[in-house]
């Protein structure tokens, strides 16, 4: 049994549904009234119709058969055959069921009678007078027919018919129609009783309707009880489609949204994940509930290990957990930055944890975002560094061209040899000033990766010329043995030429410069492998293996006091190594103290030149 | 095949002198597993000394490219010559990595 509000209403307040029902009661009650009514009418109006018709045809046989019988009976009286026509008047009364039947003088005396004692007439007159009669109706249903008998007289033939049974008649059809009426009533109330099923099922699903109408839309609120027929069951599985249709479009909605909201976080955490920033949200009970790929890398541990735990075991640092503990606190800082020096195995590497609290409803989560600013911080390093070099390599010319310039003014008055001496040095001076700035801005060039270089073909045979020419007279001087060891032939090869002619070149005034007096200085070149390497040997004052690994650091000096001596400023390796790795090579040092050094610079010989 | 590793500030820089083939793809990759990991990423390949690249070698840089992607880095690979580039373009890896000019460039995008 169903409890929901529209069957109980349906079943339990009858009259609610007879309400719905009366109607239809009523409707059914007149219908059968006016069948019973109209049947009535129509059995008393074909009883009288056929009454009518039956009283017609049966006058109309008497008069056929009065007007047979009066001309039979003319002939008969003309030949006096009364007993013939006696018989005659009889049977035909019999057959036609008359109740008068006569033949009459005018004078009223009866000669033929279908009654026999009413013959009044034994015999025939002679003659006799009398007029005659018209055919037709005498009164009280007496129809007479003239008989002129010849030679004799008029007469006339009276006949009277009886009613047909038209009482009799009437009932028959009345029982038949009443009969006919009788199963008609039952079978509509059979009829009735079994639409008043179905109407039961219909004023549920009316009352089911009005409920819906108001707003009620719960599937339960609006079924109706199954046992009150078809029309329910199909009404309720209407109601269970519709059920089920909603319940679909809503999981398929649900689903769409879900879809779009998964959506939404897998782009968001693909987004999180593409930063190379560390990302790690921290909740209230300062444990970590999200964690990007950087922030795992970066801390140097798995995402999953991260996930869920407490901040302090990810990150020993005690000033980030308390900056976390307040982010998430009710006293939300805007912003807290903490730098945390990390040593390994390939040197300190150097993080930078942001912290910033992210508001969530009434309370926050800490965000911290995590960078590897090791980089930068090298970079710094090395910028003041090198402006510091470059400040101090700087000043001691200035120095130098300021004190020979004042000597010049107090001394020089007196002694033009001084002054001589003075303009000697600050010329050197300013052209030591003028390389240093040129090499300085030919590292800040590269660093800021701004020197570009130019394709020319570099002919090579016609460089170490130059190289030999240039040098032959700086190493006579210095008393060291210059040798060129050079192929036959040498190649042409693509690069800028002024940079490749640089780098060498400060190889080789390298070589010379901390070569003592005696020593050999050899400068080799070959094709191997599509590489042009370039060997520069020195018999030098050669380096330690401290030094070799720092020589082509920008303003490096050898420790060795003998290079103290030896004006320098430390840049020329680094821009000579940094061109030949613009062009692709790269210059290696091998040294040993006191025995000399090698500087290799390969170059690679693009195939097309080949 | 020649792999040097050198350092410019904080970032490793990986030169291989030779083609990228082959088995001695895997070297190369090892190596570059272990600079990428020691430096939390800093890491650069100088390919300004690698004529082309094989099927292996392409695979063994995919790998590095998609490794370092899921920290939110990108391989960068400076100066390589145009056949590696085309080659890299062609079978769509080149969104995997990141291109400079050379190991200067590279290095500032650290920056």
């Amino acid at each position: 049994m169903s409890d929901n509000p529209v069957v109980k209403s349906a079943r339990g307040r009858r009259s609610g549904s007879w309400r719905g029902e009366w109607r239809f009661a009523a409707a059914g009650l007149l219908i059968t009234a006016i069948l019973l009514v109209s049947t009535g009418a129509c059995a008393v109006w074909a009883e009288r119709t056929q009454g009518q018709s039956l009283q017609g045809a049966h006058l109309d046989q008497v008069r056929g058969t009065g007007r047979l019988l009066a001309q039979a009976a003319e002939g008969l009286l003309a030949a006096n055959e009364l007993s013939a026509l006696r018989r005659l008047v009889a049977d035909s009364s019999q057959d036609l069921g008359l109740s008068l039947c006569r033949i009459a003088l005018p004078d009223g005396q009866v000669v033929a009678d279908a009654i026999p004692s009413n013959i009044t007439h034994k015999d025939l007159p002679e003659r006799w007078t009398g007029a005659v009669v018209e055919e037709g109706e005498a009164g009280k249903g007496i129809y007479v027919f003239p008989v002129v008998v010849p030679g004799r007289g008029n007469a006339r033939l009276e006949m009277m018919a009886e009613s047909p049974p038209a009482t009799a008649a009437f009932w028959q059809v009345m029982n038949g129609m009443g009969a006919i009426t009788i199963l008609a009533l039952a079978a509509t109330m059979v009829a009735y009783r079994w639409m008043q099923g179905r109407l039961r099922a219909l004023a549920a699903v009316r009352m089911a309707l009005l409920a819906h109408n108001r707003g009620e839309v719960g599937p339960a609120a609006l079924e109706v009880d199954a046992a009150l027929g078809l029309e329910a069951k199909a009404w309720n599985q209407l109601l269970a489609h519709g059920a089920g249709q909603r319940k679909e479009d809503a999981i398929k909605k649900t689903r769409e949204t879900l879809q779009a909201r998964r959506q939404y976080t897998d782009h968001l955490a693909s987004a999180c994940d593409a930063l190379s920033q560390g990302l790690v949200l921290v909740g209230r009970d300062l444990r970590a509930e999200y964690v990007n790929g950087a922030a795992a890398a970066l801390l140097r541990t798995k995402r999953e290990t991260m996930l869920g735990a407490e901040v302090a075991s990810f990150l020993a640092d005690d000033r980030i957990v308390s900056a976390c503990r307040a982010s998430t606190g009710e006293q939300m800082p805007r912003r807290t930055i903490i730098e945390v020096p990390r040593e390994e195995a390939g040197g300190t590497t150097l993080l930078r944890f942001v912290i910033r609290p992210v508001r969530r409803d009434d309370w926050g989560v800490a965000m911290i975002i995590i960078e590897d600013i090791t980089q930068q911080r090298v970079a710094d390093q090395s910028r003041h560094a090198f402006v510091a070099q470059a400040t101090h390599e700087l000043r001691t010319p200035l120095t130098n061209i300021r004190l020979y310039a004042e000597m010049a003014l107090d001394e020089g008055k007196q002694d033009t040899a001084v002054v001589s001496n003075c303009l000697n040095i600050i010329n050197q001076e300013t052209f030591r000033l003028d390389r240093i700035v040129g090499d300085i801005l030919a590292i800040a060039e590269i660093e800021a990766g701004t020197m570009s270089l130019q394709q020319d073909d570099v002919r090579l045979e016609e460089l170490f010329l130059e190289l030999r020419t240039d040098y032959a007279a700086q190493a006579d001087e210095a008393k060291i043995k210059l040798l060129f060891n050079l192929p036959p032939k040498l190649p042409i090869i693509k690069g800028d030429r002024e940079k490749i002619r640089l780098a060498i070149h400060n190889l080789l005034g390298n070589a010379l410069k901390y070569t003592p007096a005696g020593g050999q200085v050899t400068v080799g070149a070959a094709v191997d492998r599509g590489r042009l390497v370039v060997d520069v040997v020195d018999t030098g004052i050669g380096m330690s293996e401290e030094d070799s690994h720092r020589v082509f650091d920008k303003f490096y000096r050898a420790k060795d006091p003998r290079v103290g001596k030896i004006k320098g400023s430390g840049l020329g390796l680094a821009i000579a190594r940094e061109v030949v790795r613009l062009h692709g090579g790269d210059i290696t040092a091998q040294s040993e103290l006191d025995k000399g050094s090698t500087f290799t610079l390969v170059l690679p010989i693009p195939e097309t030149v080949n | 095949m020649p792999l040097k590793e050198r350092k410019v500030g904080a970032v490793h820089v990986l030169r291989l002198e030779g083609p990228l083939r082959g088995e001695e793809a895997v070297p190369f990759r090892d190596r570059l597993v272990q600079s990428v990991n020691a430096s939390l990423g800093r890491c650069v390949v100088d390919g300004a000394a690698i004529p082309y690249v094989d099927s292996r070698g392409l695979e063994v840089l995919a790998e590095a490219g998609d490794e370092l992607a899921q920290t939110g880095q990108s391989l960068k690979l400076c100066g390589l010559n145009e056949t590696v580039r085309q080659v890299l373009e062609l079978t769509e890896l080149a969104p995997r990595f990141e291109f400079f000019a050379d190991v200067n460039a590279a290095v500032r995008s650290f920056l």
